[in-house]
C-alpha cells in the first residue's frame, strides 16, 4: 500500500490541489466534487474494496430481506425437525428446536450489525466531539482530556465493557450499544485530535481566523469537514471491532439474551454441540467473519481513495 | 535519559489511581447489594454487619482511599462471596495459568508474525507476500471462538492429538496457545510489514543500496532494525487483545485462568473480586505501555522529547 506509484502520483496531485486558491467559495464547491469524483475512481480501482463493497452489500440484504420473505417463523419449536442438516429446504439448516436457521442467523444479523453501526455511529460522535474540542481549545484543557484518555488507556476492553453493562443490571440492544461505546471510543478521539491539530496549522485556516471568523465557524466550516474522509474510513476500521465485541460478549454468556440472538449468541449455541453438529457454529461464524472482512477491505479502499495520506494502521 | 525515564515512572502512579477511581466508581455504580443477590431476604441486623465487615457503610472517598492504600500493599481486599478467600487467594490460584498462557502465545505470536511481516514485505505483490496476507487476512476475521473451535474439532476430537481441554500437561497446552496467539500473529504481520515498506522507501536504504552494500546486509543492518522497533509500540494494544482474547480461550478451553474466573465472578457478582482483577490487569497494561515507551525513547532518543 505504501509502495504504490499511483498513490505518489495522487499524492503530488493532492499537494497540488491543496496549494490553489481555497478562497474563492464557488472554486470550493467544483474542487470538492472533483475530490469525490476522484475517491470514487481511486475506490473502484481497488478490486478487494469493490469485490468487498459487493459482499457487504449482498450480507446487508440478506440480513434485512429474508427474514421477511422466509416461510419460516424463527421461533416456531418443532423438535420432529430439529438437527437438520443444509439442505435446499433449510440453507443453513435448523437447530436443536427445529428452527429454521436461514431466518435465525438473519435476524442475528440484524442485532449483530445493528449494534455495530448504532455503537460505531455512537463511538464516532463521542470520538470526534472529544477529539475536536481537545485538539481546537488546545493548551491545558487538551492536557488534561489525554491524560484522562492515558489513563482509559488502562482499562481492558473486555472487562470495562462487562462493568458497563452490570451497571445497567439488564442487556438489551441499547446497553449494549453503549457499553460497546464506552469501551472503544478513545481511538477515535486520539486520531481526530491529531488531524483537527494538523488541519489548524493550515493557511485558510489561519487565513479565515485573520479575516475574523468566530470559533464555531472554523470549527463547523473549516476543520471537521475536512475530516470527515478519515471519519469515513474510521466506521469501517470500528464497526468490526465493536461487531467482534458483541459477539465475544455473547458468546461468554453475558450478552443478548434469548429468545433474541446475535451471532455470538448463536455461535455459543453451536459451540455447546460443536461434535454432533458442527454447521451450528460454523454459519454465525463465517458470518461474523465476512462482515470483518469485507470491512477491512472497504475500510483499506476508502483510506487510498479518501486520504492517502494517513498511515495511521489501527 | 535519567530524567526521561523517572519521569515516564512516575507518570503511571497518577494514572493507575485514576485508573483504580474510575474502576471503583463503576463498581459503586451496579445497583444491588451483593448480598441481596438471593431470594429469601437477609436481615437488616445481619446486612449491616456484614456491610461494617467490608466497610461499605463507610463514605466513598474513605472506601477509595483504603482501597487505594491496600492495593499499594497488594493487597485487593476480601471476596465477598467466597468466604475465607481474599482477591489475593484467587489471584494467586488463578493469574500464573493466565500468565503462562499470555506469556506463550505473545511468543508464538511474535516468532510467527514478526517473519511472516519480513517476507510479506520482501516480496511484495508476489506469491510470498499473497500468501502472508491471506493468512493474517484470515486471522484477523475469524473470530478466535471459531479458531478454537476447528483446532479442538480436528487436532483433538477428530485427530486426538491433543486433549480437548484442561491446563495439566504441555500437550494440553498447545491448542489454547495456538488459538491464543492468532490474532496477535495478524497484528504483528500486518505491522511489520507495514513498517518495512515505508522504511524501504528511506533515503538511507536507497543510499546503502547505491554505495554496493549487499542487499541482505542493507536489509538486516537498516530495514530489520529500524522497522522492528516501531513494531514495539505494539505491545500495547497487543496485551489487552491478549486479555480479550484470553477470556474466550479460556473459557472454551476450561482453563483455570483468571479471565475464566473474572466471568464467573461477575455472574455471581463478586464485585470485589470483579474490581480487583480489573485493577490488576489495568495495571499490567499501564506498565507494559510504560516499559514500551521507555524501551522507545531508548532505542529511538526522537521520541524523548514527544513522550516525555
Amino acid at each position: 500500500m505504501v509502495v504504490n506509484p499511483e498513490e505518489v502520483e495522487f499524492r503530488s496531485r493532492l499537494v497540488e490541489r491543496e496549494a490553489g486558491g481555497e478562497t474563492y467559495a464557488a472554486g470550493a464547491a467544483i474542487r470538492q466534487a472533483s475530490l469525490w469524483r476522484d475517491a470514487v475512481r481511486r475506490f473502484t480501482h481497488n478490486k478487494a474494496a469493490v469485490v468487498s463493497m459487493v459482499g457487504f452489500v449482498v450480507l446487508l440484504l440478506y440480513v434485512v430481506i429474508v427474514p421477511w420473505v422466509s416461510p419460516y417463523d424463527p421461533n416456531n419449536v418443532d423438535f420432529s425437525l430439529a438437527y437438520q442438516n443444509p439442505s435446499l429446504h433449510h440453507p443453513f439448516g435448523t437447530d436443536e428446536f427445529g428452527r429454521d436457521l436461514f431466518v435465525r442467523v438473519a435476524l442475528g444479523g440484524r442485532i449483530s450489525i445493528g449494534i455495530g453501526f448504532a455503537a460505531t455511529f455512537a463511538l464516532m460522535i463521542v470520538g470526534i466531539l472529544y477529539g475536536a474540542i481537545s485538539g481546537f481549545v488546545g493548551g491545558w484543557l487538551d492536557n488534561a482530556l489525554m491524560r484522562f484518555l492515558d489513563a482509559l488507556y488502562g482499562l481492558p476492553y473486555l472487562p470495562f465493557a462487562i462493568i458497563t453493562l452490570a451497571i445497567f443490571g439488564v442487556v438489551n440492544f441499547w446497553t449494549m450499544v453503549v457499553a460497546l461505546t464506552v469501551a472503544s471510543w478513545f481511538t477515535t478521539a486520539r486520531v481526530m485530535r491529531g488531524q483537527i491539530i494538523t488541519l489548524k496549522e493550515n493557511d485558510y485556516v489561519r487565513a479565515a481566523r485573520a479575516i475574523g471568523a468566530r470559533w464555531y465557524r472554523i470549527l463547523f466550516r473549516h476543520l471537521l469537514p475536512n475530516t470527515l474522509g478519515v471519519a469515513i474510513v474510521f466506521v469501517f476500521l470500528e464497526l468490526p471491532n465493536v461487531v467482534l465485541g458483541e459477539a465475544f460478549l455473547s458468546f461468554l454468556g453475558l450478552g443478548i439474551n434469548p429468545p433474541n440472538a446475535s451471532w455470538g449468541s448463536l455461535a455459543q449455541d453451536g459451540y455447546s454441540q460443536y461434535l454432533s453438529h458442527p454447521y451450528l457454529i460454523v454459519i454465525p461464524s463465517i458470518a461474523i467473519a465476512w462482515l470483518i472482512l469485507t470491512a477491512f477491505f472497504i475500510a483499506d479502499g476508502l483510506r487510498d481513495a479518501l486520504d492517502p495520506r494517513t498511515t495511521e494502521h489501527v | 535519559m535519567l530524567k526521561f525515564v523517572v519521569r515516564r515512572v512516575l507518570w503511571t502512579i497518577p494514572i493507575i489511581l485514576l485508573v483504580i477511581f474510575m474502576t471503583f466508581w463503576m463498581m459503586r455504580a451496579i445497583k444491588g447489594s451483593p448480598f441481596r443477590k438471593s431470594e429469601r431476604a437477609v436481615p437488616p441486623a445481619v446486612l449491616a454487619n456484614l456491610n461494617r465487615k467490608f466497610g461499605l457503610n463507610k463514605p466513598w472517598y474513605v472506601q477509595y482511599e483504603r482501597y487505594v492504600v491496600d492495593v499499594a500493599k497488594a493487597d485487593l481486599g476480601p471476596s465477598l462471596v467466597l468466604r475465607n478467600q481474599s482477591v489475593n487467594d484467587i489471584v494467586k490460584e488463578h493469574f500464573p495459568v493466565s500468565a503462562e498462557l499470555g506469556g506463550l502465545a505473545m511468543l508464538l505470536s511474535m516468532l510467527v508474525g514478526i517473519p511472516l511481516g519480513i517476507i510479506s514485505a520482501l516480496r511484495v505483490n508476489r506469491l510470498p507476500d499473497y500468501i502472508a496476507q491471506f493468512i493474517s487476512n484470515l486471522g484477523f476475521a475469524i473470530p478466535s471462538f471459531f479458531t478454537a473451535t476447528l483446532l479442538i474439532y480436528f487436532f483433538a476430537a477428530k485427530w486426538g492429538f491433543f486433549p480437548t481441554n484442561g491446563w495439566d500437561t504441555a500437550s494440553s497446552k498447545v491448542l489454547p496457545v495456538i488459538a491464543l496467539a492468532l490474532f496477535p500473529l495478524t497484528y504483528f504481520a500486518r505491522l511489520v510489514r507495514g513498517q518495512m515498506l515505508e522504511t524501504l522507501q528511506q533515503d538511507y536504504v536507497r543510499t546503502a543500496k547505491a554505495k554496493g552494500l549487499r542487499w541482505r546486509r542493507v536489509v538486516v543492518v537498516h530495514v530489520l532494525r529500524n522497522s522492528l522497533i516501531p513494531a514495539l509500540t505494539a505491545a500495547g494494544p497487543i496485551l489487552g487483545g491478549l486479555v480479550t482474547g484470553s477470556f474466550i480461550i479460556e473459557n472454551i478451553f476450561a482453563i483455570p485462568g483468571i479471565g475464566r474466573y473474572y466471568v464467573t465472578s461477575v455472574q455471581g457478582r463478586d464485585y470485589s473480586t470483579v474490581m480487583g482483577i480489573t485493577v490488576l490487569l489495568s495495571i499490567l497494561i499501564i506498565v507494559a505501555n510504560m516499559f514500551v515507551d521507555i524501551m522507545y525513547g531508548i532505542l529511538d532518543p526522537r521520541t524523548r522529547e514527544a513522550r516525555s
